[in-house]
């Protein structure tokens, strides 16, 4: 490497700073969301069912929509337009939504009325939309810092999310396999086994605005057949072929190819062809018709002579199933089945050619062959299918209406249009997250979810994962194994543990996710460059040598001489910015394939020219100086985006002194193959990739800052650190991020040593003086809301101060209502015990017959619904932060309490480094315990050193001694993956050179005398800062215990789990061990006594339970005397199953023996 | 009871105004049971409690 391109290497980082200003931490919900909102709402309302509403009682009635508006977010409130803002929204428990309009043309009786709205809305509103955070309609986007601060909002909030009823929820990024793509696959399992030569199948799952089908086709007994839904078995492909006008074989070879074996394969086909005694166009078309589904019987050739009109309407509905059911993408004009002919022969072919060659087989789990579908997508989806039912519903009220013969009014269908279908619809759906599609019979649950603000980080790293469709049982790995294309695509490190390891996903930090692109400009170009149709084409030439076919978007778009040169060629149109900077060109085995479809993962990398970058020193300098961005980067041709599969076609060097003749792209910067929450890890190159992964798990339950706006939140449930820091020892993506304005832990010092056994097995000794100066503690936020409802009968709740407690303030009232104010509502500041209300609301008992004056009834018409504080078991204080009131939608009055609780670190709560080494608190020790160095320094917690050896984090270790170095000299150091030679972290060796002109010894091991004795100690501790992060879970939150408490009504046995104080359970493997003791006596306490013993009284004749008569004497229910009675304790839940029994005409008796 | 949002029904006791400040222009007002929640000043819809006249004491040390 020469000296001048070492300047490169370090100054190409700065690309990525300009990449995440110019698009944002999750560029990828926005723009889908942008896409949805600008481009496929209008192609909705135009598509061919939905632009006309019609009648069936009056021909000339129509509608038509010829343009449809987003407004801004905005709420009409007592007839007044107020701007909506997203914190305003949280905080009334409303929906952050626009407007929709359409413009519109219909009839009038005999007149066309046009209505078009003004100033960018439209005439009619039909319904509203919820709107993405930092959308282009969005109110915030555009903001400086301090006009998000004066609409509440925190800067480094990411946006796309949407607030719905004032919960933020998230749409999932969801996985799938891409659609309109062949793909040779082998099959099932089962049916690999059964055809033990290559049961290779091709599939193709197609999908238009109408329709969803799958098209496979199979290999059986050497025949190729047709598998669809559409047919009651699978046909033969040559007869398809038939039936769409090849008639004869030569031809299908033709198709197919002639070259080498493909005519042998064929043969088997051809022949199971020729038995069926299908030879022509006609016959096949009869063949089909006898084999599709849901026609009644097949028809039999003997049923009848000639052509009746049934065979005839069956032989219709074959030739349309061909047409438009399956391979449904590929168009067919007017019967012109010849693209759809092509596109079967290309499918047969590779499956032949995968049948000779294994190596042709796809892999599904290849990441070019899956598309993720972002919130764009989905709401178009959905927006489409209530956009129909209101449509539909409007065809209703315009049938019913016009046919009757008079009215009294003239129907104006422009008064019907209903905004609830759409709103409700829209509303529902993301707020419950079931996703119900009805014209493709898809019904997806848990879609969207409750954006987490555990941290700041877990925020970001919501809006980053992926779900796959695959059900979590399934046993295969393949699915869930890091595949190599998913590499810089796809977080490597940031999956969850358990069930959904590996299918839960999330993006890296330079990935783009697609939208769909125009289609008929690339085509346009295309043909410009030599691309002939395949119609045009003599099927033997289709395969001439060098010709190779073009795909766009799975379809055939035609053939071209020259591919290479066109594939190159057309990339460099695309770095002009002659075609969209998404749309991607590769080879994929003898066809050259466009794609611009939505959902691809994609990411910049810096073009190369024989291994030279493009990238020069001169670009980077602007940059520098702010007279470029990112995007003149893109539109001078010097960085391109390249999805997964044209990767494959490129050489992408790592470092620029990998870069050889035949490189042609250059990575940005390596460590963006990591996610956002793995980007936190300092040093992570150098720890054990499972520890990584765990970090990313935990690092999203830290404690720390959530929001600027944080304390203006009003969530259920908020975790806040007192006194977060930022680490010492920082990545580049924590800048990128801006986790070091909105830090989750704090620098502690940490010695790695044994010290007493209270640090065994992950525990960690605390220092009482640092706990004292604000270490770990921490601020439990919860909401406790209410809202007013009214009720049919014109009563409504109310919140009034309880009689018991009105009088002069000195006067001593019930304890319970010792912080309520003279609104009835605790004021803001109170110190709360146990048992205290907050809100004292009533509800009137009689919420259905008319009251005659609902305004004043008396109090007893109440009765108290108040909603009261549960205490924490401890003496710790608790107090009332903040109380809102205000009104939300449905116009009711909504109180929410902040109740503000306190928490310094205690035994047992729960910390973590940033390398997955969470430990408990095992001991609090105070400072003159602990060991101390020479320079009085002592630590602030204690670690043991097994937690090292087999978890082998050595990113800690560095960590160590580059946080103590920094604090020496006063610089922030850097731990970016992968970044040593980059300059992006500094190196152990010029660490310890650090430290040793600090004083310290360069292995960062200090000198320490014990605490306790004042003895110098034996070994030399290794010491210095570490950031840890103090984690959710607290001892606080989960302790508990019980001797006696609640039951549950109907078994009298304990209750269950801690919110309902219940019993702690004695479960089948206890039990199992107790009778493999043979400890009897204690079963019996342990499972009737201590739980739910009763006494039953059981007749010895009959073996019934009997029953108290009046006088207090038990008798038998059959002879009704109190002879024969004996007195029995058994469980009450056995009693009661005897009784069920009983219930069922089963009679369980009771034998009894003497013991 | 004309107002779009009700807070409760008068109660029994007689009318008590308690105040509250508007949460956008800080604004103090008066509610009585049954008005409607919102500042008579800008007309935002968001009121806060004011604080407690009693007066509380806080551990410093915990």
């Amino acid at each position: 490497m020469s000296a001048g391109d070492a300047g490169l290497v370090n100054q190409k980082y700065a690309l990525l700073p300009a990449f995440l200003q110019a698009k944002g931490l999750i560029r990828q919900h926005v723009s889908s969301f942008n896409h949805f909102i600008a481009s496929d709402l209008l192609k909705i309302i135009k598509a061919k069912g939905n632009e006309r509403v019609t009648c069936d009682a009056d021909p000339n009635f129509y509608l038509r929509y010829t343009n449809i508006y987003v407004g801004r977010p905005s709420l009409e409130e007592d007839y007044i337009q107020t701007e909506l803002t997203p914190n305003q929204c949280r905080l009334r428990d409303q929906t952050y939504s626009a407007p929709i309009s359409v413009d519109v043309e219909y009839t009038r009786g005999k007149e066309v009325v046009i209505r078009k709205g003004k100033s960018g809305a439209g005439a009619i509103l039909i319904g509203r939309m919820p709107i993405m955070l930092r959308s282009d309609r969005c109110v915030l986007t555009g903001k400086s810092e301090e006009e998000l601060a004066w609409v509440g909002e925190c800067p480094l909030d990411p946006g796309g999310y949407f607030v719905v009823k004032g919960t933020e929820k998230v749409i999932l990024i969801q996985e799938q396999l891409s659609k309109n793509r062949i793909i040779i696959d082998t099959g099932t399992p089962a049916l690999a086994a059964r055809h033990s030569h290559g049961a290779v199948v091709a599939s193709v799952t197609s999908s238009t605005h109408e329709r969803k089908s799958k098209t496979n086709i199979v290999s059986k007994h050497n025949r190729l057949m047709l598998k669809h839904n559409a047919f009651t078995e699978d046909v033969n492909i040559v007869i398809v072929m038939r039936a769409m006008g090849v008639e004869s074989d030569e031809e299908v070879l033709q198709l197919v190819g002639t070259e080498g074996p493909f005519a042998s394969l064929l043969t088997p086909t051809l022949q199971h062809c020729k038995e069926e005694g299908v030879y022509t166009r006609q016959q096949a078309l009869d063949y089909l018709a006898g084999k599709v589904k849901g026609s009644g019987r097949p028809a039999s050739p003997a049923g009848g002579g000639g052509f009746t009109r049934r065979t005839r309407s069956r032989v219709d509905e074959a030739r349309d199933i061909l047409a438009n059911v399956v391979l449904c993408h590929v168009p067919v004009v007017q019967f012109d089945y010849q693209q759809k002919v092509t596109y079967i022969a290309v499918m047969v072919r590779r499956m032949l050619y995968a049948k000779l060659d294994p190596s042709f087989i796809d892999d599904r789990d290849y990441y070019g062959n899956k598309r993720l579908e972002l919130a764009g997508g989905l709401l178009a989806l959905l927006f489409e299918d209530l956009f129909k039912r209101m449509n539909a519903d409007l065809k209703r009220q315009a049938d019913s209406s016009l046919s009757k013969a008079n009215r009294a009014t003239q129907f104006d269908i422009a008064k019907c249009i209903r905004t609830d279908t759409i709103t409700f619809g829209l509303e529902h759906a993301i707020s419950s997250g079931n996703w119900t599609i009805k014209r493709f019979r898809m019904e997806r649950k848990g879609v969207t979810q409750v954006l987490s603000r555990l941290s700041f980080i877990s925020a970001v790293g919501m809006m980053t994962r992926i779900t796959s469709q695959f059900e979590k049982t399934r046993k295969v790995s393949g699915p869930r194994a890091l595949q190599p294309s998913q590499w810089g695509m796809l977080c490597p490190a940031d999956t969850p543990e358990g069930e959904s390891c590996g299918l839960v996903k999330n993006l890296a930090l330079m990935t783009h996710v697609t939208t769909d692109e125009e289609e008929a400009p690339i085509a346009r170009l295309a043909h410009i460059m030599g691309v002939e149709p395949a119609s045009l084409v003599n099927q033997s030439e289709l395969r001439e040598r060098g010709c190779a076919l073009v795909f766009l978007n799975g379809n055939i778009l035609g053939v071209h001489r020259r591919p290479k040169y066109f594939v190159r060629s057309f990339r460099e149109m695309r770095r002009r910015g002659r075609v969209g900077e998404f749309v991607s060109v590769y080879m994929q085995h003898d066809t050259v394939q466009i794609a611009s479809d939505g959902g691809r993962v994609c990411r910049p990398l810096i073009i190369c020219d024989r291994g030279v970058p493009r990238v020069k020193d001169e670009h980077l300098q602007l940059l520098r100086m702010g007279k470029w961005n990112f995007n003149s980067f893109l539109h001078s041709g010097l960085l391109e985006y390249l999805d997964v599969n044209e990767e494959n076609n490129s050489l992408v060097a790592l470092y620029e002194a990998d870069c050889g003749p035949r490189v042609t792209h250059l990575e940005i910067e390596p460590f963006t193959i990591l996610g956002v929450v793995a980007g936190l890890i300092p040093f992570p190159h150098h720890n054990q990739s499972p520890r990584n992964t765990y970090q990313c798990a935990m690092g999203k339950q830290a404690m720390g800052n959530v929001a600027f706006n944080q304390l203006n939140r009003m969530d259920t449930l908020l975790y806040l650190l007192c006194y977060p820091q930022r680490p010492l020892l920082t990545t580049k993506t924590i800048e990128l991020v801006g986790f070091d304005r909105l830090g989750a832990g704090q620098n502690a010092t940490v010695a790695v040593m044994s010290y007493s056994g209270y640090d065994i097995e992950d525990a960690i000794v605390m220092n009482r003086a640092s706990l004292d100066r604000g270490f770990g503690r921490c601020i439990v936020l919860r909401k406790y809301g209410t809202s007013l409802k009214k009720y049919a009968n014109r009563t409504q709740d109310r919140i009034v101060l309880p009689a018991a407690a009105v009088g002069p303030a000195s006067a001593p009232r019930p304890a319970k209502f010792r912080v309520l104010d003279r609104d009835g509502i605790a004021a803001a500041g109170e110190v709360l015990t146990q048992g205290e209300i907050l809100v004292n609301k009533q509800m009137p008992t009689n919420t259905r017959d008319p009251v005659s004056n609902p305004a004043a009834m008396p109090d007893t018409f109440y009765r108290n619904a108040p909603v009261s504080w549960k205490g924490y078991t401890g003496g710790e204080k608790c107090v009332v932060d903040k109380v809102l009131l205000t009104s939300n939608d449905d116009c009711s009055c909504v109180v929410k309490v902040l109740v503000r609780h306190t928490r310094r670190p205690e035994l047992g709560d729960k910390f973590s480094s940033r390398h997955g080494q969470k430990g408990v608190v095992g001991s609090i020790w105070s400072q003159s315990d602990m060991p101390f160095s020479e320079r009085g320094l002592v630590p602030d917690l204690i670690m043991n050193p097994h937690g090292f050896p087999s978890r082998m984090t050595v990113g800690k270790m560095i960590e160590l001694l580059g946080s103590k170095a920094a604090v020496c000299t006063g610089r922030f150091h850097y731990g970016t993956a992968f970044g040593e030679p980059a300059g992006l972290a500094d190196k152990v060796e010029s660490i310890s050179q650090e430290l040793v002109e600090a004083g310290y010894s360069y292995s960062g091991k200090d000198f320490l005398h014990s605490g306790i004795t004042g003895e110098a100690l034996e070994a030399h501790i290794f010491m210095g800062p570490v950031y840890y992060q103090k984690l959710k879970h607290m001892v606080l939150d989960k302790m508990h215990a019980r001797a006696r408490g609640p039951r549950v009504v109907l078994t009298r046995q304990p209750t269950e789990g801690r919110s309902r104080d219940g019993g702690l359970r004695l479960g089948e493997m206890e039990r199992d061990c107790l009778i493999g003791y043979g400890a009897s006596m204690l079963l019996l306490e342990r499972l009737m006594i201590s739980s739910d013993q009763f006494e039953v009284q059981v007749c010895t004749h009959c073996g019934l339970m009997g029953y108290k008569r009046h006088d207090g004497l038990a008798v038998c229910p059959l002879l009704r005397s109190p002879e024969h009675i004996a007195s029995l304790r058994i469980p009450y839940a056995a009693k009661l199953l005897f009784q069920e029994l009983q219930s069922m005409n089963i009679v369980p008796k009771l034998l009894l023996a003497e013991a | 009871m004309q107002g779009t949002a009700g807070y409760g029904a008068p109660a029994p006791t007689g009318p008590v105004q308690v105040a509250y400040i508007c949460g956008d222009c800080g604004a103090e007002n008066t509610l009585k049971p049954g008005d409607v929640i919102r500042c008579r000043e800008c007309g935002y819809r968001i009121l806060y409690k004011k604080r407690t006249k009693r007066v509380v004491q806080y551990e410093a040390r915990w």
